[in-house]
């Protein structure tokens, strides 16, 4: 029997074409992902290895709690210079060094602008003399030794042009430029560069004061004495530290670092893009449960007679399921080949230091194979099944039988799933558990197959609906094409699913932006009252603008606000601080109930409605605050306000929120032209203050407007790419059908050729069929996406999303887009259907 | 009863009515080389207006092959095919789709329906595909002889083979084209059905005045043409005008010699 599966698969490889290029798509994105993570992780864990070569033992602050990991420093409880000496003072201790190491020191290159723009990460720390502890290696030049020293990373300078002794500008904290000299160029560990990051090295006080870190570390890195082990003096060491502060060894200390950058890549990178290679196999599955389909159907009278002659069911069915598997196999090899040549495109597209190479584990290959071999026999096992159920003697039938009507059953399950997925959506969306994205996740799956078992069913009437104009604009092959798409509603319904799929997750994210937009233009209009804001697109920036702001005569109301992260309730939650005296002249909450300059009062708040609602809270009420770096502060609820897309959860008094934050860091300065001065001459002075802040970006209210309007739309173009996979994966699968069908027809083709159907009609007949399963796809995608963006944007009223806005453009567009699809789906069976030879169609026996 | 001419190489018409389709010299060859198969080997015939022709021979004798040739679904490899006054073998693909659609009506042995089309549709497709309305009181007197009648609506796996090709010949009527050409209708069909079916051809003709070419092995169906042209081995070597069922069998059993 399996002889037999693979000669069959030799002799429709052509049929199979379409589905393997499906598995291959799906594959190859599923290994490109870990292939480009893995690259990513293997080039920091030989970084770190190299750079901490050196290093016996590191000792550092406590993680703060409640705040999230990352690269740099500035998470964990900064270190004293006093420790150094206590360290120093160990037995054992070769050396120490301190070592401060944060992000805030963007390099401004030659053009003027920011090295490395919004993307990678910017640190500075201070240049270590030790050589045999620093993870710093002098390429060129000598370490800094001036206030006006600096050290750059030998990638950055080579990637920018910079060279030893020329001028180099510097920004800190996003404040003003500050002038320093290139002394030398310096390899971090054995390679150029930290994986893109830029890094500039200064001496020690310099660094302390740029990185606003007076008189502290980050770390303290240990050399041991020769004879005394790793394990042995972080022990020794741990012992003299206080409460505070932890000791690793070297080793421990690169593993840590190690699993939290693979973290951070796993949570940006890798799973975002795996979802998306998820949901492309997802539709490709379709396509393959169609082909299989057809294929049996094609084969009933072979297997018919196979049944006949004497193999069992179970020989059937693993006929199938062998050329399925081996389909699979052969697809996913191919896909792991494809996808080693993705990893290296997105590589080079994130500019990112690695060598050429690409990491292969032995993971990703099963991973890769399994995966498409596994999804292919699964969505095979379904025609396989039916496969099973011939009857020999349909051997010796004369036709093969017209399609059945759809059995309740399955319209019953189909409609279980559709609802259970609805439950399971909503339910994961207005819930705040740990499963939250789990629930959703599975809810948008189940809408999908329930939609797809459900949409037989709706295959004739929409295509009667969408087929009529189209009959009555191309007669006859119009009138036919409208026919074939409805003969056969499960194979109709499953291939438009396919692009249902695609096509309702564009909607919905469509949906959601479009909400996020005209929530934010409310709130622009609505409680945004300053003309003017200042922000930046990296992290929260230093006072330094908002001083040089204050000191403008065209401008009042200058007013910063800051952000921070507390503990309220055991949940991590970000509050917002603003001076209460000008809250009125930027900002204009609406209350529910209490006044918004309640918070002028000290240790008082004002919450959003929706945040209060859920967490019980309601004015008068004292709240703990748990800052992570101060004290746990008891706060007064004073007002309660509506959320809107700008400002919504716990605000405080500046007042209220510094003495409990180390740093004074604003997220946005917001101001207002002063008396007398018109919009355009303030905005002119704005512009020029904010020239010296390189970061800094000042926007009038209408140009902000534009601005968060284009990030949106930038955020959907992302999502336009990486939804692109499962799109063409869709329409592929709508090119497979038709072919399938057409050559399914051959007969029907050449009787309708010898009638007297020229050959541009049967092409339009094909043609418009195509169209008409994608317009069915659109359709149900549209309505299916419709539906999940507005109960998504309606579940994110917290975040002051209160508008829920349908983009119709975008919706009107979507479908001429698959028309158009439609149309490049039937490039290809059109031409097997217009060459239909017409002899061979009405004589064959 | 029977006019036998048991002539060489050239058939004509024999009496004087107009020719509606003829061919001259025609030659096809399929396949290469030593391969080559000769199946029509200089064919010269005509078919006069308003008759019931057939044209017999056994397995291979190259009369489907003529018949497709006669209909523009096949070209000649060397002599011509005329239609009326146009020669086929000057147009293009897309001529030739428009002389059938125009001027010929189809019946083939089996498969002649659309099985998504209901019979009506099936009757009027022609009309549909050329973009032209049916004439209303040649389609009602067309589905009158077919008596199909209640069965219009119904799709072609709910008819009988016997009402499919009964639907396939008021469908070549329906166009009311110069000529039907006939594949071997009653090949699949019982002697009852096959019966009413020739019936409606022989009526088709006498009564409207149709012309109508058809293939058959069946001596049975034959014998409803005014006149048979035996082809062996892709030639003309006999004629019969007036058959009769036996008479037919009589030059069927010496060319089978």
């Amino acid at each position: 029997m399996i002889g037999i599966s693979l000669r069959s698969l030799l002799s429709h490889k052509l049929r199979l074409a379409l589905t393997t290029i499906a598995v291959i798509l799906g594959v190859s994105f599923v290994a490109g992902t870990f292939i480009l993570t893995d690259t990513i992780n293997a080039t920091f864990t030989s970084i770190f290895a190299t750079a901490n070569a050196g290093v016996a033992v590191t000792v550092h602050g406590r993680p703060i709690a409640g705040q999230s990991g990352g690269v740099g420093g500035g998470q964990n409880h900064p270190i004293p210079t006093s420790l150094l000496a206590t360290v120093r003072g160990v037995p054992g201790v070769n050396d120490a060094v301190g070592s401060l190491f944060r992000e805030g020191a963007t390099l401004i290159g030659h053009d003027g602008k920011p090295i490395g723009g919004n993307g990678p990460p910017t640190f500075g720390a201070n240049w270590i003399t030790d050589s045999a502890i620093s993870p710093y290696r002098l390429r060129g030049g000598k370490a800094p030794t001036q206030p006006s020293d600096v050290v750059v990373d030998a990638g950055t300078a080579a990637k920018n042009g910079l060279t030893v002794g020329q001028s180099l500008p510097i920004v800190f904290l996003g404040g003003v430029e500050e002038h320093f000299t290139i002394t030398g160029i310096a390899g971090y560990g054995s390679s150029d560069n930290l994986a893109g990051a830029t890094i500039a090295l200064f001496t020690e006080s310099t660094a302390q004061r740029v990185l606003e870190g007076q008189n502290k570390y980050d770390s303290i890195l240990v050399s041991a004495q020769s004879g005394v082990t790793d394990v042995v003096l972080r022990e020794h060491i741990a012992a003299a530290l206080p409460s505070y502060a932890v000791a690793e060894t070297g080793q421990q200390a690169a593993a840590a670092a190690e699993q939290s950058t693979e973290s951070t890549i796993s949570t940006f990178i890798g799973t975002p893009l795996l979802v998306f290679a998820f949901i492309s196999l997802f539709v490709g599955s379709f396509l393959i449960i169609n082909t299989f389909n057809i294929l049996v159907a094609q084969r009933t009278r072979e297997l018919a007679l196979l049944r006949a002659l004497g193999a069992t069911r179970a020989q059937v069915m693993t006929s199938v399921l062998v050329e399925a598997a081996v389909t699979g196999f052969v697809a996913s090899i191919l896909g792991f080949v494809v996808g080693i040549l993705i990893a290296r495109a997105l590589l080079s597209v994130f500019g990112s230091a690695s060598t050429g190479g690409v990491t292969l584990l032995p993971r990703t290959v099963v991973i890769a194979v399994l995966v498409g071999t596994i999804v292919t026999v699964i969505a095979a096992s379904l025609p396989a099944r039916r496969a099973t159920r011939i009857a020999p003697v349909a051997a010796l039938a004369e036709a093969l039988p017209e399609t059945q009507p759809l059995p309740r059953r399955r319209v019953v399950i189909g409609l279980v799933i559709f609802v259970l997925g609805c439950a399971a959506l909503v339910t994961g969306l207005f819930t705040s558990a740990g499963s939250k994205l789990q629930l959703i996740g599975v809810g948008f799956l189940c809408v999908f197959l329930g939609v797809a078992l459900l949409a037989p069913v709706l295959v004739v009437p929409v295509a009667t609906v969408l087929g009529w104009p189209v009959a009555q604009v191309r007669g006859a092959p119009g009138i036919l094409a409208g026919q074939n798409a409805r003969r056969n509603p499960r194979r109709t319904a499953l291939t438009a699913a396919a692009l249902m799929i695609g096509l309702a997750l564009v909607t919905c994210v469509a949906v959601i932006t479009d909400s996020v937009r005209v929530s934010t233009n409310d709130a622009i209009e609505g409680a945004f009252r300053a003309d003017f804001i200042v922000f930046t697109q990296g992290p929260d920036f230093n006072t330094q603008a908002a001083q040089a702001l204050q000191q403008d005569p065209s401008l009042r109301d200058v007013t910063e606000v800051r952000g921070t992260s507390v503990i309220i309730k055991g949940s991590s939650q970000g509050i917002a601080a603003i001076d209460p005296a000008n809250l009125g002249s930027v900002l204009s909450l609406s209350m529910v109930s209490g006044t918004a300059s309640a918070i002028a009062a000290s240790n008082t708040a004002i919450v959003d409605s929706t945040e209060a609602t859920a967490s019980g809270v309601h004015i008068g009420q004292l709240v703990t605050f748990d800052f992570p770096e101060g004290a746990n502060v008891p706060i007064r609820i004073g007002g309660i306000y509506t959320a809107n897309a700008l400002v919504s959860g716990y605000v405080v008094s500046i007042a209220t929120m510094a003495p409990n934050v180390p740093t004074e860091r604003d997220a946005i300065v917001l101001a207002n032209a002063a008396n007398g001065v018109s919009l355009s001459q303030a905005e002119t002075a704005l512009h020029h203050d904010v020239k010296s802040f390189p970061l800094l970006m000042a926007m009038s209210r209408s140009e902000y407007r534009t601005f968060v309007g284009a990030s949106l739309d930038s955020f959907l173009n992302l999502i336009y790419t990486l939804l692109a996979f499962a799109i063409v994966i869709a329409v592929l699968g709508i090119a497979n059908t038709l072919i399938l069908s057409v050559l399914e027809r051959t007969r029907e083709i050449g009787l309708l050729r010898a009638l007297g159907m020229t050959r541009s009609q049967t092409r339009s007949m094909v043609r418009w069929e195509s169209v008409i399963i994608s317009l069915l796809g659109a359709v149900l995608g549209l309505a299916v996406g419709l539906g999940l963006g507005v109960a998504v944007s309606g579940s994110l009223g917290a975040l002051g999303i209160t508008e829920i806005a349908v983009p119709g453009e975008n919706l009107i567009v979507y479908a001429i887009i698959a028309g158009v699809f439609g149309v490049v789906a039937a490039i290809f069976p059109t031409i097997r259907a217009s060459r239909v030879d017409i002899l061979r169609a009405i004589t064959a026996e | 009863m029977a006019a036998i001419t048991t002539a060489g190489a050239s058939t004509t018409a024999t009496d004087s009515r107009p020719v509606a389709a003829r061919t001259t010299d025609a030659v096809k060859e399929y396949g290469k080389a030593d391969a080559m198969v000769r199946a029509l080997d200089g064919i010269t015939v005509a078919f006069g207006k308003g008759q019931f022709s057939a044209i017999m021979g056994p397995s291979g004798s190259g009369k489907s092959t003529l018949l497709h040739c006669l209909a523009g679904l096949d070209r000649l490899t060397s002599g011509s095919v005329h239609i009326g006054d146009i020669e086929l073998g000057s147009l293009n693909d897309r001529q030739l789709t428009m002389l059938r659609r125009v001027r010929v009506g189809f019946i083939f042995q089996s498969f002649n329906l659309v099985p998504t089309l209901s019979a009506l549709d099936n009757i009027v497709l022609p009309l549909t595909i050329a973009g032209r309305k049916p004439d209303a009181a040649a389609l009602a007197e067309v589905v009158r002889i077919t008596g199909l009648g209640d069965r219009l609506k119904h799709r072609p796996n709910q008819l009988s083979g016997g009402q499919q090709q009964r639907v396939a010949a008021a469908r070549a009527l329906a166009s009311q084209p110069e000529i039907i050409f006939a594949d071997e209708p009653t090949g699949n069909l019982d002697s009852r059905a096959s019966t009413d079916l020739l019936d409606f051809l022989r009526h088709a003709v006498t009564e409207l005045g149709q012309t109508i070419i058809m293939v058959t092995h069946d001596p049975l169906a034959a014998a409803h043409a005014d006149r048979i042209v035996f082809l062996a081995d892709g030639r003309v070597v006999s004629e019969m005008h007036s058959p009769t069922a036996d008479t037919v069998l009589d030059v069927m059993r010496h060319l089978g010699d």
